[in-house]
């Protein structure tokens, strides 16, 4: 009979490979049998891969916690090789990117599901939101939120940063004279999130460290 | 078939009827035949400052609801010979009353008769707004060099460009104080016009004889030797096409006049 699961070891931990031909049914028996075998004694980091197996979250859930039932398993993730129609169609449009030229003044509101650059100022009591990242080139007097769907790796960047409110993900920072990081000439600037939730200011030119895959451009010389 | 202008602002007090005041006497002083009409329903002032109140017979709202014709509701202004008329609001109406289809109708009447039909626009962004702005073919922002005034100008100007039939908005800064501007402590000219990146259309300097003028019912355009006058007096210049160069204001040091140059010939 087939193996319906492969185990391989990877630099990082191990790989369950589950084979996606077979009943769910089936094979989480079989997973059951594959995790509980003695000689996986050792603490290990855990990657489930579907392969081309379409799992519902809870099914998702259900594969981790069969894993789970060995105390030196840990999973860390899963991965597969399809996605859903509509999950795809929302990635492009997320990493689409979209520009609006002119000046969003006092009360307009300019959305954007993926990135959102403005050619122009965003005055103040202007607002504008963008799934991916915000862009400005002009500048940024009034409120920007960028990353709305949840991204928190978004950034902010304006040639003139001096907004009244900074928004990434759902952390808001007002940008009052209390706030130590605000520069006097705040010129080529961006925001973003960093890991202990707060969000930061620093200059442009940082930017290729700090979100390196914002950049998408391949090859070159 | 004349033009016909909205002055707006969205905040109050900045000086819209008093540049509308002006800005029409200027215009018949220079030999058009100009129509103003008030849109502040239920709070009218045009027909004070022009010294008009006492000749209302008719108003707005009698011409809209038919009760009279057009011709018998406009005050004329008998100093300008037969080339000022005013259309009054109504007082005791409010401005629910009137509809934009309404205003667009009677201004395109106006605008057979008059070179320039010039619509006083009441203070906000709602219905009186609207039935101001509906018939207009362009619009004139008064704003003052203070930061709440220019917030609400670049609120106003976000609203116009929505509007198809008017074309891009110019802007009029109105009550400037030499002094404060060079102290840094009121924004300047170039910084208002970078703001709300439109073309600027004159500037106005603050004096006190405007208040007094207008309150004599005499606008103070009528005064030619006054620099709040003269700069009405260019604006209607600059309106009739002529190329006139921004003023320099009293007492200004020498920079500043360099700098608003800079902005105009921009």
């Amino acid at each position: 009979m087939k193996n319906l699961v492969n185990i391989k070891g990877k630099n990082k931990g191990l790989v369950l490979y589950l084979d996606d031909q077979c009943a769910y049914s089936e094979l989480l028996t079989e997973l059951k049998t594959k995790v509980s075998d003695p000689a996986l004694d050792s603490d290990t980091e855990v990657t489930v891969h579907l392969n081309k197996r379409y799992c519902t979250e809870s099914q998702i859930q259900e594969l981790s916690e069969v894993v789970a039932t060995n105390p030196h398993l840990k999973v860390v993730g899963t991965t597969s090789d399809i996605l859903k129609v509509e999950e795809c169609e929302q990635k492009i449009i997320e990493s689409q990117s979209e520009t609006y030229v002119g000046i969003v003044r006092s009360g307009q509101v300019i959305k954007a599901e993926g990135d959102l650059v403005v050619i122009g100022d965003v005055n103040p009591n202007g607002r504008v939101e963008a799934g991916g990242s915000v862009y400005v080139l002009g500048r940024l007097k009034g409120a920007a939120h960028a990353g709305t769907k949840g991204n928190r790796d978004a950034v902010i960047a304006a040639s003139w940063l001096e907004a009244t409110q900074l928004k990434i993900h759902d952390e808001l920072e007002t940008m009052t004279d209390e706030l130590s990081s605000l520069s006097e000439q705040p010129e080529m600037e961006c925001a973003y999130l960093h890991k202990n939730g707060t969000i930061i200011i620093d200059r442009l030119q940082e930017l290729r460290f700090i979100r390196p895959q914002i950049s998408t451009f391949k090859g070159g010389s | 078939m004349g033009e016909a202008i909205v002055i707006t602002s969205g905040k109050g007090g900045v000086g819209k009827t008093t540049t509308t005041a002006n800005l029409g006497t200027a215009l018949a002083l220079q030999g058009k035949k100009v129509c103003l009409i008030d849109t502040d329903i239920g709070l009218r002032n045009l027909d004070v400052i022009l010294g008009l109140e006492n000749r209302i017979i008719y108003d707005l709202i009698d011409v809209l609801e038919g009760r009279c014709k057009v011709h018998q509701a406009l005050v004329k202004d008998k100093r300008f010979d037969d080339m000022l008329y005013l259309l009054p609001a109504a007082q005791t109406a409010d401005k629910n009353d009137v509809n934009p289809e309404q205003m667009k109708e009677l201004v395109t009447e106006l605008k057979k008769d008059y070179d320039f039909v010039i619509i006083d626009c009441p203070a906000g962004i709602e219905q009186g707004y609207k039935n101001a702005v509906a018939g207009a073919d362009h619009a004139i922002v008064v704003t003052t060099p203070e930061i709440s005034a220019v917030r609400d100008a670049d609120r106003i100007i976000g609203l116009l460009e929505l509007e198809e039939n008017i074309d891009a908005p110019r802007l009029i800064i109105n009550r400037i104080r030499p002094h404060l501007m060079k102290a840094g402590e009121a924004l300047d000219v170039n910084e208002i016009t970078t703001h709300l990146s439109i073309d600027l259309l004159g500037i106005i300097a603050d004096d006190e004889r405007v208040i007094s003028s207008s309150n004599k019912g005499e606008p103070i355009v009528m005064d030619p030797s006054n620099t709040a006058a003269l700069g009405y007096r260019n604006i209607a210049r600059r309106l009739l096409g002529e190329s006139v160069p921004l003023m320099s204001m009293e007492k200004a040091p020498p920079s500043l006049f360099t700098k608003i140059k800079a902005v105009f010939t921009k």
